[in-house]
């Protein structure tokens, strides 16, 4: 559906009064299963190649950092992006960028470090946490030199290192797969949203700075984040780790899809550095709170909030209990406060789920084999929110860390693969693998009929996101759940149509959305224990003795998915 | 709602390319609302517009699920 130029878009309402219910969501795309009335000549579609050392997917603030430092260290270097560098994901929204400073510290990096553990009830990796304390000066300084600290959107500052160094940059380009040859990484392909083409690109270095994700939740900025990354990574044998975790922001009752209106001074203000804060917040205890007092929840947004006591709920360590919020203890610092008010805005009941699908920033994602951002998978790497590096553990620890990890993570990445990348060989890809590859990106436009990817979106949104699947979770439900998400995988993810390059999109996204939804539920089953943001009805209390463990999913040889544990003190086998 | 309107604009595609979401294509010279149902009302396109030519509504145009109400 086309808007005219200088004309309104349809609202919700007029829709419904002129068409009824139904037939206004079929304009919009939401019909199920339908004719697939392709705007395209598919059999026109053509494929463009590129070849690099190495290459970043993703343009946020892992992605500028890998870039740049894969580039500085010598290796040919590309960064693709399905949106534009500074200007997707959660990178325009986080603001408050951690930074250790000896200078000004009372305290010692280990002490930071022993804090965050605390905090963290274990979960965190403390070689991650001690290197995010140690490089994170460096980056501020060199985002300061960009004029990064300078004014509100991060486009302008980003692309200075990247058009000094004339570094290539795809943007919109929507990548689909990873491309393993003889057990290594060997590139990546997807397709262009602005023209009718997909693209290939041959790499002897990948490195994943796509993000996080999420499932399409209202109230956040998390609508083109559907943990992309991670669901290609798995599909070429990656392991993914910390699928249990959740992220605890809220949002208005009232418009709740604004994200704008809810968190707007985080994409109006001016980024800013702040040092050691260690908290324990975005955890489910607002969940909690209203699955147990019904709703509204006393003390929405705007207000104070609320601080009776409730039987049972979330373990918070005695040590960082009945401490106010930071003025702002949002993702990446100031901004509002966590699980509860939005800065600055009028005050209503509360509605959590604002981030469904997402966990805390940095627990999830493809588990690390070394302090260097390395896979499982010889030459790909990730960092940021796509790296399972557990830096900040399962609840959120440090404010302003999220930016201020990414860039850390980048950077280290960059430089990592950059080394690979001198020593190994140009990959190849045999024609025939691409030929079947570009296959499967352009099977969606090829379906004379099939599930308008809206619509199963809406679906699973609807079996995942209400408060009693994955906030506060039972075995019982999540195995219905499951049921559903296989159902989904099964029968609607392979019958996804789309009938242009956006819809294309939409589609794979909804597919890497379901996939990381029976991820979230089988980890989250698994897990038989409450830690941190994962809170279990049924097995309320920590277990030491058995849960000092991450959990890692991989696919097995029989297309299964498969969980294993890893102690807290060991990187994987 | 979403984006609601775009009046005045001058091709310079930045909302376009500054959508997260994809909601915004050029046609014929100019920025058009292609997609409002995927629009997250985050507000980057205003924002990046150097003429403010985009007006905004907090309301989705699609049903919104939350996990309670």
């Amino acid at each position: 559906m086309t808007a005219p130029n200088d004309a309104t878009a349809p609202t919700r309402r007029t829709f419904l009064a002129l068409s009824g219910a139904t037939a206004g969501l079929a304009s919009l795309g939401m019909a199920a299963w339908a004719q697939n009335n392709v705007e395209i000549d598919v059999d026109a579609v053509t494929n463009t190649t590129h070849a690099t050392d190495v290459l970043v997917i993703g343009g946020g603030m892992a992605g500028l950092f890998a870039a740049v430092k894969a580039h500085d260290a010598g290796a040919a270097t590309m960064i693709v992006s399905k949106g534009r560098l500074g200007s997707s994901g959660l990178t325009p929204f986080g603001k408050g960028f951690f930074v250790f400073d000896p200078a000004t510290e009372t305290g010692t990096i280990g002490d930071f470090v022993a804090a965050v553990s605390r905090s963290a009830l274990g979960t965190n990796n403390p070689v991650y946490t001690r290197q995010l304390a140690e490089h994170s000066l460096d980056r501020a300084r060199e985002l300061t030199d960009w004029g990064f600290f300078d004014q509100t959107l991060a486009n302008r500052p980003f692309m200075r290192p990247i058009t000094e160094r004339a570094i290539p940059l795809l943007e919109r380009v929507v990548i689909t797969h990873l491309i393993k040859e003889d057990g290594r990484i060997a590139g990546a392909a997807g397709f262009r949203l602005d023209a009718e083409e997909t693209v290939t690109i041959r790499a002897k270095s990948v490195i994943l700075c796509t993000g996080a994700g999420g499932f399409k939740p209202n109230g956040f900025p998390l609508g083109d984040l559907t943990h992309d990354g991670s669901i290609m990574a798995y599909q070429i044998g990656a392991k993914i780790t910390g699928k249990e975790w959740n992220d605890g922001h809220s949002t208005r009752s009232t418009n709740p899809a604004a994200c704008y209106d809810g968190w707007g001074d985080m994409f109006e203000r001016i980024p800013s550095t702040n040092g050691v804060e260690v908290h324990h917040d975005l955890g489910v205890d607002i969940n909690y709170r209203a699955y147990m007092t019904g709703n509204p929840v006393a003390g929405g947004p705007g207000a104070e909030q609320p601080t009776d006591e409730i039987a049972g709920g979330p373990f918070v360590p005695e040590e960082f209990k009945n401490r106010a919020p930071p003025e702002g203890g949002g993702p990446g610092g100031k901004g509002g406060a966590p699980g509860g008010p939005p800065p600055g805005f009028s005050p209503g009941a509360n509605v959590g789920g604002a981030s469904a699908g997402m966990a805390i920033h940095k627990s999830e994602g493809l588990v690390p084999v070394d302090d260097r951002c390395a896979s499982n998978i010889p030459g790909l790497y990730a960092a940021g929110d796509a790296l399972g590096s557990h830096m900040a553990g399962g609840i959120y620890t440090q404010i302003g860390s999220s930016l201020a990890g990414s860039a850390v993570q980048g950077a280290i990445a960059g430089e990592a693969a950059a080394e690979y990348a001198g020593l190994a060989d140009t990959p190849v890809i045999p024609d025939a693998r691409i030929a079947e590859i570009v296959a499967e990106i352009l099977a969606p436009l090829r379906r004379e009929a099939g599930y308008g990817p809206a619509w199963v979106t809406q679906t699973l949104q609807g079996i995942m996101i209400p408060n009693f699947v994955l906030y506060i979770k039972k075995g019982t439900m999540m195995q219905a759940a499951l049921a559903y998400v296989e159902e989904l995988r099964d029968h609607h993810a392979p019958m996804l149509r789309a009938a242009n390059m956006h819809e294309l999109r939409l589609a794979f996204e909804t597919r890497n959305m379901i996939l990381s939804a029976e991820m979230k539920l089988r980890a989250s089953l698994m897990r038989t224990e409450s830690r941190c943001s994962h809170y279990r009805l049924d097995y309320p209390e920590l277990d030491d003795e058995n849960w000092r463990a991450w959990i890692n999913i991989h696919q097995s040889a029989d297309g299964s998915m498969q969980l294993e544990k890893q102690p807290f003190d060991a990187w994987p086998i | 709602m979403t984006i609601k309107s775009i009046n005045g604009c001058i091709g310079c595609e930045e909302c376009v390319k500054s959508c997260p979401c994809d909601v915004i294509r050029m046609e014929r010279g100019k920025a058009v609302i292609a997609y409002p149902a995927d629009c997250q009302i985050c507000h980057l396109c205003r924002m990046y517009c150097p003429v403010d030519a985009i007006e905004m509504a907090p309301e989705k145009s699609i049903p919104v699920i939350v996990p309670w109400g």
